[in-house]
């Protein structure tokens, strides 16, 4: 793993005031993430992190912006769950979470019957 | 039995993103966070996936940044890819310019502050091709409303 140094603390200058180095997401967890996402994964390059770290932090400002939209619809200041899960269904590039937050909002509804019903709607 | 933190994203890591796209009053639910985290976590994991499908049908053996870029723009993710090839291309430049400054003692510093503005919470700044006045790190102004009308 690369270490900072002056040099770098100026390329990453407009990174810094994040602690912990000048990445936002920790490069190591990312990797795991990586790894652990399909057994023919099994190299990766050392900049891979570091352009997920980015993407990570563009897919995160978006969905929470989209997110965001949603709550003010609704007249609130907090951000909810539920805007996530709806910013997620309207959204076509973000087909992928649909099962994800399908299965976030019936873990609180404590309702298998429920998840079996909205996981057949999505097939 | 592995911590269920381990597989995802940090969530205060996570958070902050989100507080600093936000309006200063706004609000997040520690639930929205968690949500959120494995939302990304699994961005990661589609991604990777997409890529490692392509290296693999390529008879390569490693998943490298470009791997990931193409991966994005075939998923639907083209706004990020032409922020991350400039984001990678300036990062191999940096990484060169390293290497050579290990080497040589030359100052080449003062070239290079320009337009490293990687704070990109508003993609469009990543995607302009003005020049900011050298070691400019503009922090960006927080509840700014207009920035929810990012172009996508």
């Amino acid at each position: 793993m690369r270490q900072a140094g002056t040099y770098s603390a100026i390329l990453w200058g407009g990174l810094s005031g994040r602690r912990g180095g000048p990445h936002c997401l920790p490069l190591a967890r990312i990797k795991k993430i990586m790894k652990k996402s399909g057994d023919d994964v099994k190299m990766i390059s050392r900049e891979a992190p570091i352009v997920f770290s980015k993407a990570c932090e563009l897919f995160i400002e978006e969905l929470t912006q989209r997110s965001w939209m949603v709550t003010m619809q609704g007249k609130r200041r907090t951000l909810l769950k539920e805007d996530v899960a709806s910013a997620v269904i309207a959204t076509d590039i973000f087909d992928f979470l649909v099962n994800l937050v399908a299965n976030n909002s019936c873990n609180s509804m404590d309702n298998p019957d429920q998840e079996i019903n909205i996981r057949s709607k999505l097939i | 039995m592995e911590d269920e933190q381990d597989r995802l994203l940090p969530i205060a890591n996570v958070g902050r993103i989100m507080k600093q796209i936000l309006p200063p009053t706004a609000k997040i639910s520690k639930e929205a966070k968690q949500t959120m985290q494995e939302c990304a976590t699994e961005f990661i994991s589609f991604v990777t996936g997409e890529a490692s499908d392509k290296c693999h049908k390529e008879n390569r053996k490693t998943v490298n940044g470009d791997d990931i870029c193409w991966a994005l723009s075939s998923l639907g993710f083209d706004n990020y890819s032409e922020a991350i090839i400039r984001y990678l291309h300036k990062y191999r430049e940096a990484e060169r310019e390293r290497a050579n400054q290990n080497k040589a003692t030359a100052s080449t510093q003062e070239k290079d502050e320009e337009e490293f503005n990687f704070k990109g919470t508003q993609v469009q700044q990543l995607q302009t091709e003005s020049t900011p006045t050298p070691s400019e790190f503009r922090i960006l102004e927080k509840g700014n409303s207009s920035s929810l009308k990012k172009r996508y």
